[in-house]
C-alpha cells in the first residue's frame, strides 16, 4: 500500500513543459490531492482492514460452514439460517435486543440533549458538572455493574429503600426480576452513555449562531419556541450524527449486561451479542455464532440506512 | 513466537538426543539428554500447583525441564488455550481445566491418546474413569476436588444444635439451617449459605439422583432439590439467591467470618480457609468437615460411601508436540497423575486426584486443618460423579441449565414450570 505514495512524490517530479498545457495540471492536482488525502487515511484503513473489514469478510463465510473451531470449516449453506428460524433462544435474544434498543436509545438521546442545554449556560461550576456527567463513561464497566447491582438490591438497596417512602406493596425486584432486569440493565447503559452524547451535543450546540437565538427573542418567541424552532434544527447534523451511533450502540450491547446480570435470570436480558458469544466461545458453535452475528450486522445496516435516507430526505 | 520457540526446543532436542547417541530408539527419550517440555497453566502467582509438579518432576528427572507458559484465569483461560490450539501453538502439556470443554478439544484432534498412561495409572484415581472416550482415554485427571460439607463447631454449639455425625440427609440439613438460624438469634448470621453457581444445586442432583442423566431429557430430578433450596432461602435459613447475586456475596467471607454456621463447598477451601485464617482475613475459630448430606439415607453414616460430585482437572499432551517429545511428556503425566504427583501436591494443599493414606496425612498434617475423625473420613472417603459427564451436548445444556437456575433461585418462575422450558429447549436447541 506504500506505492501510491511513490507514485505522487514521481508525479510531482515530472517536468511541467512535457504536459499538455491546461487540462492537465487540473487533473494532476486533483490526482495529488486524492493521493493526499489516501495517505492520510491510510493507517487508519490498513487497521480497519486487517481487525474489522477482514474478520467480517470471513464472518459472511463462516457463517455458511459448521465450524468448531479446530479443523476444517464443512460447508453448510443457507442451514444455520433455516436453523434461525426455529431457534426459540434467537427469538427471546432477538426480542430482548429490540426492548433495549427501543428504551435506550431515545431515553439517551433525551438525557444527554437535555444536560448538554442545561451545562451550556452560564453556570457556576459548569465544567465541574460537565465532568461529572461525563464520569461514568469513562469508568470501568465492571466497576460499574458491581455497584449498580448493590444499588439495586431488592433487599437491602438504597434504590428500594428510597422507593418504599413514596410507594408501599410490593418493591421491583431488579436485576433479579424477570420483568424489571431490562429497566435496570436501561437505566445503567443510559446513565453510563449520556455523557459522552452530551459532550457531542455540547459541541453542536456552540454551532448555532447566537444572532437566530437573538433574533427569535426580539420575535417574542419563548424558550420553548426558541429550542424547537431555532436550537433542535440547527442541531440537526449532530442529532443524526448521535442518532446513529446511539442506535449501532444499542443492538451492540453486550459487555454491561454481561456484569450485571449475565443475561439472567432465566433469559431475560439475553442479547444477540451475548447469545453470539454464547454458542460461539462457551459451545464451539462459531458457524451458527456466526449466522447470528451476521443477522445484527444487517439490522445495525438497515437501521443505519434507513436513518441515512430519512436524514437526506430531510436535509432535501 | 511461540512456533519458533518451540521449534527451537524441539531441533535443540533432537540435536541433543543425536548428540548423545540416543536418537531413534525405541527405549522411551524421557530422561535421555536434556529435554524440555512445556506446560500451560493460569495464574501462577495464586496457583502454585503447575509449579510445583514441574519443580517436583525436574527433582526426580533432572534431564527433564518443565517450562511453564501462563494463560490468563478464569473462563479466559479457554478462550486463550483455545485459540492456540486452532493455531498449532499450544504448549506441549496443557490443562482440560473445564470438563465441558474436553470433547470439544478431543473431536478437534488436539489431543493425544494416551490410553496407555491411563491405563497404568492406580484405577482408583479419581476422575480417570469418566475421561474414556469411546474406549480411549485423551487426559488424566491429576486433581480432583469434591464436595464437602463445612461447619463452625463454636456456632452449633452456640445454637444448641448437634454437630453433623455423617449420618445427614439434605432434609436433616435444612432442619439444622433452621434451627442453628433461630438459636444463634443473630441479624446477619443465617444457618448455612449456598454459592450463587448452578452446580450447588444442580451437581448434588445429578450426581445422587438415581437414574439422573443431563443428555437424559428429563431433568425432574432437579424439582426436590430447588424446592428444598427455596425454602430455605424463604425461611432466612440462608440469604437469597438475589442478596448473594446482587450484592456479589463471597462465600469465603461469609463462612470465614462467621456469617453462615453451614457451607456446602469444594474440597480447595480447605486450603483456603486455613490460609485465610492463618493471615487474619478469615475469623479463628473451630471448624470441620463432613460429608455432603445425602439424598436418602441408603448412603449417609460411616459405613457407607457418601456420594458427592466434583470434576476432576486433567491434563493431556498436545497432539502438535514434537515427536521426539511424546515419551517424556508422557513420562510426566504418569508422575503427576500418580502417587509422586499426588504427595507434592498434597503438601501445598491441594487435593490430587489419587487420595491415598499418604495424602491425607499431609493434609490433615498442615496446620490448621481439623483433626477429627468425621473430617477425615469426609475428606477420604466418597463417590464423586462428574458435575459435566463427558458428552457433546454437556456444554449447550449447561447453558440451558444455568438459565434454569437463575430464573428458580430469583423465584421469577416456578420450579416445574423452569424445569418443563429447560427440557422443551433441550428438545428443540440441542437435539
Amino acid at each position: 500500500m506504500a506505492t501510491p505514495v511513490a507514485d505522487d512524490r514521481r508525479t510531482l517530479g515530472l517536468p511541467q513543459p512535457e504536459r499538455p498545457p491546461l487540462r492537465k495540471p487540473r487533473t494532476s492536482l486533483k490526482l495529488r490531492n486524492a493521493l493526499v488525502g489516501w495517505t492520510f487515511i491510510l493507517p487508519n484503513f490498513a487497521g480497519f482492514a486487517v481487525l474489522t473489514l477482514v474478520p467480517v469478510l470471513t464472518l459472511f463465510y463462516i457463517s455458511l460452514t459448521s465450524w468448531n473451531i479446530f479443523g476444517a470449516a464443512q460447508w453448510v449453506g443457507l442451514d444455520n439460517f433455516a436453523r434461525l428460524v426455529g431457534d426459540k433462544s434467537f427469538h427471546t435474544a432477538l426480542g430482548n435486543t429490540f426492548y433495549y434498543a427501543a428504551l435506550h436509545i431515545p431515553i439517551t438521546i433525551v438525557a444527554s440533549l437535555s444536560l448538554a442545554l442545561l451545562l451550556n449556560q452560564k453556570l457556576r461550576g459548569a465544567a465541574f458538572f460537565r465532568t461529572v456527567a461525563f464520569f461514568p463513561y469513562i469508568t470501568s464497566i465492571v466497576a460499574v455493574a458491581v455497584v449498580w447491582n448493590m444499588l439495586f438490591s431488592p433487599e437491602y438497596g438504597p434504590i428500594n429503600q428510597f422507593l418504599s417512602l413514596f410507594i408501599g406493596g410490593e418493591m421491583p425486584g431488579w436485576t433479579v426480576s424477570k420483568d424489571w432486569a431490562m429497566p435496570a440493565v436501561i437505566i445503567v447503559g443510559t446513565w453510563k452513555d449520556m455523557g459522552y452524547y452530551m459532550l457531542l451535543f455540547l459541541a453542536g450546540l456552540q454551532t448555532v449562531p447566537g444572532e437566530l437565538q437573538e433574533a427569535a427573542r426580539i420575535d417574542g418567541a419563548n424558550a420553548w419556541q426558541r429550542f424547537w424552532n431555532v436550537t433542535l434544527p440547527c442541531l440537526r447534523p449532530t442529532m443524526f450524527f448521535v442518532t446513529v451511533m446511539v442506535t449501532i450502540q444499542s443492538f451492540k450491547v453486550f459487555d454491561l449486561i454481561l456484569v450485571m446480570t449475565d443475561g439472567g435470570p432465566g433469559q431475560a436480558t439475553l442479547v444477540l451479542s451475548q447469545y453470539i458469544y454464547q454458542k460461539g466461545f462457551e459451545q464451539f458453535e462459531f458457524g451458527y455464532a456466526s449466522a447470528v452475528a451476521v443477522v445484527l450486522f444487517f439490522i445495525c445496516i438497515i437501521v443505519t440506512v434507513v436513518q441515512f435516507v430519512y436524514n437526506k430526505r430531510k436535509e432535501a | 513466537m511461540n512456533r519458533k520457540i518451540m521449534s527451537a526446543f524441539g531441533i535443540a532436542a533432537a540435536a541433543s538426543l543425536a548428540l548423545t547417541g540416543c536418537g531413534g530408539q525405541d527405549e522411551p527419550a524421557a530422561a535421555d539428554g536434556p529435554v524440555t517440555i512445556s506446560l500451560a497453566g493460569w495464574d501462577f502467582a495464586s496457583t502454585p500447583e503447575f509449579q510445583t509438579l514441574a519443580d517436583a518432576y525436574h527433582e526426580a528427572n533432572p534431564d527433564v525441564t518443565v517450562e511453564l507458559k501462563e494463560y490468563p484465569a478464569g473462563d479466559d483461560y479457554d478462550t486463550a488455550l483455545t485459540a492456540d490450539l486452532a493455531a498449532g501453538a499450544a504448549p506441549d502439556v496443557f490443562i482440560v481445566k473445564n470438563l465441558k470443554n474436553y470433547i470439544t478439544f478431543q473431536e478437534g484432534g488436539t489431543l493425544l491418546d494416551i490410553s496407555d498412561v491411563a491405563g497404568e495409572l492406580d484405577p482408583e484415581t479419581g476422575g480417570l474413569e469418566p475421561m474414556s472416550v469411546d474406549g480411549a482415554t485423551y487426559a488424566v485427571p491429576y486433581r480432583q476436588d469434591s464436595w464437602l460439607l463445612y461447619y463452625n463447631k463454636e456456632l452449633f454449639e452456640k445454637a444448641g444444635v448437634d454437630l453433623p455425625d455423617g449420618s445427614w440427609t439434605w432434609d436433616d440439613y435444612a432442619e439444622a439451617a433452621e434451627q442453628l438460624t433461630e438459636g444463634i438469634g443473630e441479624k446477619q448470621v443465617t444457618g448455612t449459605y449456598l454459592h450463587s453457581w448452578q452446580s450447588t444445586v444442580q451437581g448434588f442432583a445429578l450426581a445422587q439422583t438415581e437414574g439422573a442423566a443431563l443428555d437424559g431429557g428429563d431433568f425432574s430430578f432437579l424439582a426436590p432439590y430447588y424446592e428444598r433450596e427455596l425454602a430455605l432461602q424463604d425461611a432466612g435459613a440462608q440469604p437469597s439467591y438475589a442478596t448473594v447475586t446482587t450484592n456479589e456475596l463471597a462465600y469465603q467471607s461469609q463462612f470465614g467470618t462467621q456469617k453462615a454456621a453451614m457451607l456446602p463447598m469444594g474440597s480447595w477451601y480447605i486450603g483456603t480457609l486455613v490460609a485465610e485464617q492463618e493471615s487474619g482475613t478469615a475469623d479463628t475459630f473451630e471448624w470441620g468437615i463432613a460429608p455432603i448430606p445425602q439424598l436418602d439415607e441408603s448412603t449417609t453414616g460411616t459405613e457407607n460411601t457418601p456420594v458427592t460430585f466434583g470434576d476432576p482437572t486433567t491434563m493431556g499432551i498436545s497432539s502438535d508436540i514434537d515427536e521426539s517429545k511424546v515419551e517424556t511428556a508422557k513420562d510426566f503425566l504418569r508422575f503427576a497423575a500418580g502417587p509422586d504427583g499426588a504427595a507434592a501436591l498434597a503438601e501445598i494443599g491441594i487435593t490430587p486426584a489419587l487420595i491415598d493414606d499418604a495424602v491425607a496425612d499431609a493434609i490433615f498434617g498442615l496446620e490448621g486443618v481439623p483433626q477429627d475423625e468425621l473430617s477425615r473420613f469426609a475428606y477420604t472417603t466418597h463417590d464423586t460423579l462428574p458435575e459435566n459427564p463427558v458428552g457433546q451436548k454437556t456444554a449447550a445444556i449447561q447453558t440451558i441449565l444455568g438459565e434454569l437456575h437463575s430464573a428458580v433461585m430469583s423465584e421469577s418462575t416456578p420450579v416445574d414450570e423452569a424445569i418443563t422450558e429447560a427440557e422443551e429447549r433441550v428438545a428443540n436447541e440441542v437435539g
